[in-house]
């Protein structure tokens, strides 16, 4: 028997923090490859 | 094949190979690993936050590698390099101090305390947002890669300072198990579970990398 509790809503809250941070990023670099891709694409049709 | 789209292909490898990791740490964490016998199942947090220092250790070492050879050598890449690795290192600071703050609610008993370890690595995290901020304020390319190189070497002297502010100062953070002088005294299963998890964080930092160099490219072909 363990002296501390389990404590499992700390683990889960420190797992959906960093899921959150880590999945957010991922988005982000999506979000701006995509953005750039896009320019590109359209600087090539209007040359 | 052009280069571009080789580089996209390895990029989606490396995804899936960062999925992969990362879901069989999760399978060692709360499949393999067992409950630790003092603190129970909190200890699980470890199987996230430990992996995520030594990514955020890895990225720094690579700002500083991309910093020196940028100084040296004068070519872009290396400041792409240490640009794209300074913004992943940021985000995997921010998760190591995160973790590391709602394991200590329920251990220390406090979200914070200003030990020598976690002020160590709170000021880590603010020289690398100073390089993120810097990268942003400095418009001319030449200049900003310059000042950016200096600041990226200097940073990295916090690195030693993070690590073994442990051993220099009387802290309430446990010292070093996974990188310390002395043979580890964790237990096997545990062990396994960390370098599986470590294994998956650094191959989601090898994804990120390579995404966010590939964006590099993208911006100064737009510039």
């Amino acid at each position: 028997m363990s002296p501390m509790p389990d404590n499992w809503s700390y683990v889960l809250a420190a797992y959906g923090v960093a899921a959150v941070a880590l999945i957010g990023y991922w988005c982000y670099l999506s979000a701006r490859a995509r953005a750039l891709t896009h320019g590109r694409r359209g600087r090539g049709q209007s040359t | 094949m052009p280069s571009g789209d080789y580089s996209n292909k390895m990029t989606r490898v490396l995804g899936w190979l960062a999925v992969l990791g990362l879901l069989a740490g999760l399978v060692a964490a709360f499949g393999y690993a067992p409950r630790e016998v003092i603190q129970g199942n909190v200890q699980r947090i470890m199987y996230l936050h430990v992996p995520s220092v030594l990514t955020a250790y890895l990225a720094f070492g690579l700002v500083l590698i991309g910093s020196g050879a940028y100084l040296i050598t004068q070519r872009t890449g290396w400041d792409r390099l240490a640009a794209a690795a300074a913004e992943i290192g940021v985000v995997f600071t921010a998760v190591t101090i995160v973790s590391g703050s709602i394991w200590g609610r329920p251990t220390w008993g406090v979200w914070w305390t200003w030990d020598a370890r976690l002020t160590s690595t709170a000021v880590l995290l603010l020289v690398y947002v100073g390089y993120l901020l810097l990268r942003a304020m400095v418009d001319e390319p030449d200049a900003r890669a310059r000042y950016a190189g200096v600041v990226g070497i200097v940073g990295a002297a916090n690195i030693p300072i993070v690590h073994f502010s442990v051993k220099w100062w009387r802290a309430l953070h446990q010292p070093s198990t996974i990188l310390g002088p002395e043979p580890s005294p964790i237990a096997t299963p545990i062990a396994l579970a960390l370098l599986v998890n470590w294994i998956g964080f650094t191959l989601l930092f090898a994804y990120f990398l390579s995404r966010r160099l590939e964006i590099a490219s993208l911006e100064e072909e737009h510039a």
